[in-house]
């Protein structure tokens, strides 16, 4: 046991596939979520929802649902009015109605609540509300929002021409956001031989997350504090918003995120009903539970993406870009409730120039407003970062195509070169390190890429195949880990994250964090970083979260930021306490600090390997006899900075093959190569590209949030709205490569979010190769068999 | 969601005699399963329901018909309806029928040409069956209709009995007769 090697093994550190610890709760139904909450004297919330897209309240009759047995209230705007919370900030400086004010502009809109005994009480009351409406216009083709004749949704922002970004050029735009060189750009358009262009649009999809939303709120009417226990991605931004809210002291508010059953970007808002939940837990001084149904979930809660893009690249003959244009119609809804840093109302969108080295390109991005509901999430990615991949990536496929060259050689003839690390992009993003030419060359090298093409071209000079068959590629890069306080805060706050790691007397550790856990296995993984940079064995560190009344101050989880933020402030807090060990322990050996090396888990004098000291007997030292001068205990607090985000990458392989007289898609192999840097647990980085990559078959394949012209959303249910499972959900093949971010203290970027990213363009890329032969350059997503059978039928492919 | 609606039914009356109960708007409501005019405002405007059980629930819709245009001549009625249920569904209807002669001494064809815009609960959920729910609907009124102008003992006013509220359970059994006849090719 005391051989090095058996004691690295006793640590499981970092690099080590150690089995997840919250799983023993999970798999035995132990795991405790918002739900599951009950508290004495809890009483229930319901919400009365507008069945029509854009309407004026004409009258609330709520008489019939008071007389309801058990119905305790029903609160509207006008019972919010006094307390000035009928509207509330949203993250992206707009404002959004918490109950209709006058007007619904969005169908499942929030128009009233009800609070009952009993969760059917309340839902009887929410039937018996009677709502009087007026119907208006509705607008729901974002692309036709900016016309001089559109319905005018927001009466609020009347006369308004600024807004939080600055101009406003229509009653229903939001805003216009510009990055990179447009004179640039232009003039290399002028002078290039060779452009292409397509328009892309990107559905609007829904996280859906396994568990909708929730809350209990709790407020103590003897000691003025107010509990709230919450779904929520970023409690302690909760916290920071309802004292601003409701005029309480932030240390009288607390925000509980207990096991949180999925978020993906859906829980990082704050919505109508967890302020109604709170309102009426102060008015009635009972605990209040508020749980949303999977229609509400879909229906109201923040949506992803909605993105109309153009993009147009210009090139040289052989295939080299020499400039890229975008322009986008963003379809934020009826309220922008965008969750993004307050400085990027289109994210990190000015990554689209993606992996490669392109001298000019300009983005401009403007968003409007439409009758559905608001949000304009990351939907598991960073901030716009799918939007953006998945436009670099269809583009570069289509001027392969015009050029008749391969889609993985005009790849490597554009990707930026690993000696060019570290790259500042056209739009002055500065990528930290990446190897693409040898990520790319090792997945085609696995798969036998050339076998591949000739099986495709035998198959397309076969005009009785029953199929088609098609090769999608991605090369990506992504950009995560937000981020640096000098460009990134949420309301203000800059967007550091944080750890507190305390070392008990007898030599384990608890370590509380300023992000959250919705399945990524936190407790796991940062137990595995204390292991490494302290010497404690992993299963004696106690990972807490989600608390804000002991966890330090952090921003939260989404965006792909908790190992590349809160995973260095891990690294950053453990490095204080050894270095206070060191002390101590050259106190303990009487020798200089000079004289110690570490070794796994004790500093041992240098020539002298019989003598050291392991970080248990430091531990109890520290609390029994530190050195003189030094402070007793042994703890400390890291709130880290990141110098800049980081930009894991990928090369993912994709082959597909479709039958001609069904449109049927069978994912037939897809070969996945992520570099998320250092890896710290290969087990779970292998288990969320898992899930990153079935989610990003979900959305490719069927996933898709569909209005009628009347505003009415058609999809809001499990039967229309795609949730593989393992019977649809293809065999993964997983690889990687490590280039580690040299400004990481670890060198870790983050990964989760990068299968999702990427796959969703390389399904996209394998559907239109199938028909690349047939003149076929783009097809809109979800590639349904119905949708992929209509272009067999076009093509007279089908009958 | 929208679903326009074009269909003709051949009536084995004759025209005028078809045309009778079609101008009469009372009449014409009883046909319609589910449906009763509750209040008559002037001769071009009444108020009325229309009931639809689903499994448990009984929705209610409240709404206001329009006559916009009658052409006795042409035998056309123009219809126009507008109703909200208090559950969050709200739907409308723009409806012209007409009595078209046809071959023989009795018989005539009822066509009738509506666009009908659906909103709320009854969009979201039951807008994949709209079209095949009209359908049925449409059926059984013309059924009824056929019986009425059978039994009209002149050009007068005669009211069949009243329709039963529009079961869904039997709209669903008419639709899996329906759907099983479009399997087999039986179907027109």
């Amino acid at each position: 046991m005391n051989a090095p090697i058996d004691r690295a093994a006793a640590l499981a550190g970092i690099g080590q596939p150690r089995l997840r610890k919250e799983d023993a709760r999970f798999v035995q139904g132990k795991g405790r979520y918002v739900d599951d909450i009950k508290l004495p004297g809890m009483v229930h919330m319901d919400i009365v929802r507008s069945p029509l897209a854009h309407a004026r309240i004409k009258r609330i009759d709520k008489s019939a649902a008071l007389a309801v047995p058990g119905v305790i209230a029903v609160l509207t705007a006008e019972d919010l009015k006094p307390l000035k919370l009928h509207w509330m900030p949203t993250l992206a400086g707009d404002v959004q109605a918490v109950l209709a004010d006058g007007k619904v502009h969005f169908q499942m809109q929030e128009v009233a609540v009800v609070i009952a005994e009993d969760r059917y009480s309340a839902a009887d009351g929410v039937e018996a509300v009677a709502v009087e409406y007026e119907e208006l216009p509705v607008l729901v083709d974002a692309l036709k929002a900016l016309e001089p004749d559109a319905p005018v949704l927001r009466e609020d922002l009347a006369g308004k021409t600024e807004g939080a970004h600055g101009r406003r050029l229509h009653p229903n735009h939001i805003f216009t956001w510009e990055a990179g060189d447009q004179a640039a750009a232009d003039a290399a358009f002028e002078a290039a031989p060779v452009r292409v262009e397509e328009a892309l649009f990107y559905p609007r999809v829904h996280p859906c997350p396994l568990e909708t939303c929730g809350c209990v709120a709790a407020f103590d009417p003897v000691r003025g504090e107010l509990t709230t226990y919450m779904t929520s991605q970023a409690p302690h931004v909760v916290r920071t918003v309802v004292s601003m809210l409701s005029g309480l002291p932030e240390s009288k508010v607390r925000i509980v995120s207990p096991d949180i059953g999925g978020g993906f970007g859906n829980k990082v808002g704050v919505y109508p009903g967890y302020v109604c939940a709170i309102v009426a837990s102060i008015v009635l001084g009972r605990p209040v539970k508020w749980i949303e149904d999977r229609i509400e979930n879909l229906s109201s809660t923040a949506f992803a993406r909605d993105y109309h893009m153009k993009g147009e690249l210009a090139a040289t003959a052989d295939g080299r870009i020499t400039g890229l244009r975008v322009h986008v119609v963003a379809d934020h809804g009826a309220f922008d409730a965008m969750a993004s840093p307050s400085k990027y109302p289109a994210g990190l969108f000015h990554v689209c120039s993606g992996a490669y080295d392109i001298p000019a390109a300009y983005a401009r991005v403007d968003g409007v407003y439409t009758n559905k509901a608001p949000g304009g999430v990351a939907y598991r990615c960073s901030f716009r970062v799918t939007e953006a991949v998945y436009l670099i990536e269809r583009l570069i496929d289509v001027l392969a195509q015009k050029l008749n060259i391969d889609k993985a050689e005009i790849r490597m003839r554009n990707f930026i070169r690993k000696e060019q690390f570290p790259y500042r992009s056209a739009f002055g993003l500065e990528y930290d390190s990446g190897d693409y030419a040898a990520a790319l060359r090792k997945v085609l090298d696995a798969v036998v890429y050339p076998a591949l093409r000739a099986e495709q071209a035998a198959k397309r000079a076969d005009p009785a195949s029953p199929s088609l068959m098609g090769i999608g590629l991605t090369t990506f890069t992504e950009v995560v880990g937000a981020g640096p306080t000098t460009s990134c805060d949420i309301l203000g706050v800059g967007m550091f994250d944080s750890c507190e790691i305390r070392v008990h007397p007898t030599g384990s550790a608890i370590a509380r964090m300023g992000t959250i856990s919705q399945g990524q296995g936190h407790q796991t993984t940062y137990a595995q970083i204390v292991a490494t940079e302290l010497g404690i064995p992993s299963e004696e560190v106690q990972v807490e979260e989600g608390d804000t009344s002991t966890a330090p101050y952090g921003l939260g989880t989404y965006g792909s930021r908790s190992t590349p933020v809160g995973g260095a402030a891990v690294a950053m807090a453990a490095r204080k306490i050894h270095a206070k060990a060191k002390k101590i322990a050259a106190h303990l050996l009487e020798v200089s600090e000079a004289d110690l090396e570490w070794e796994l888990d004790r500093f041992k004098v240098r020539g002298d390997p019989g003598r050291s000291k392991t970080m248990k007997d430091i531990a109890w030292a520290a609390y029994h006899e530190p050195p003189p001068g030094l402070e007793p205990g042994l703890e400390a607090v890291h709130y880290y900075d990141p110098p800049n985000f980081t930009f894991p990458f990928g090369a993912y392989l994709c082959v597909v093959d479709i039958t001609k007289a069904t449109g049927e898609v069978q994912v037939r192999r897809f070969y996945a190569l992520d570099d998320c840097g250092t890896r710290i647990n290969p087990m779970i980085i292998e288990g969320q590209i898992h899930g990153g990559l079935t989610e990003g078959f979900a959305v490719a394949m069927g996933q898709k949030l569909d209005f009628d012209a009347q505003g009415n959303i058609l999809g809001n249910t499990l039967l229309d709205y795609f949730l593989p499972t393992a019977v649809e959900t293809p065999r993964w093949e997983t690889d990687y490569t490590v280039t580690p971010s040299p400004h990481h203290p670890l060198g870790a970027k983050g990964v989760a979010e990068s299968p999702h990213v990427g796959s969703i363009p390389c399904f996209s890329s394998a559907v239109a190769d199938a028909f690349a032969h047939l003149g076929v350059t783009h097809l809109e997503m979800p590639h349904t068999a119905y949708r992929v059978w209509q272009t067999c039928r076009e093509l007279k492919l089908a009958a | 969601m929208e679903v326009r609606l074009e269909r003709r039914y051949p009536i084995p009356v004759d025209a005028d005699r078809a045309w009778a109960v079609l101008r009469d708007v009372p009449a014409v409501a009883a046909c319609l399963p589910g449906a009763a005019l509750t209040e008559q405002i002037d001769p071009a405007h009444y108020k009325g329901t229309v009931t639809l059980k689903v499994g448990p629930t009984t929705a209610l819709f409240n709404g206001d018909l329009e006559v916009v245009g009658l052409d006795a001549a042409a035998r056309r009625i123009q219809l126009k309806g507008r109703g909200a249920d208090k559950a969050g569904s709200a739907a409308a209807m723009a409806l012209t029928a007409v009595i078209e002669p046809a071959e023989g001494p009795d018989a005539c064809v009822l066509h009738g040409d509506a666009t009908v815009t659906v909103s709320g609960k009854f969009a979201q959920f039951g807008g994949r069956m709209l079209g095949q729910v009209s359908d049925m609907v449409l059926a059984q009124f013309v059924d009824h209709f056929r019986a009425a102008a059978a039994v009209l003992p002149s050009a007068g006013a005669a009211a069949p009995p009243p329709a039963p509220a529009l079961n869904a359970l039997a709209l669903l059994w008419a639709l899996v007769k329906g759907w099983l006849a479009g399997l087999f090719g039986r179907r027109a």
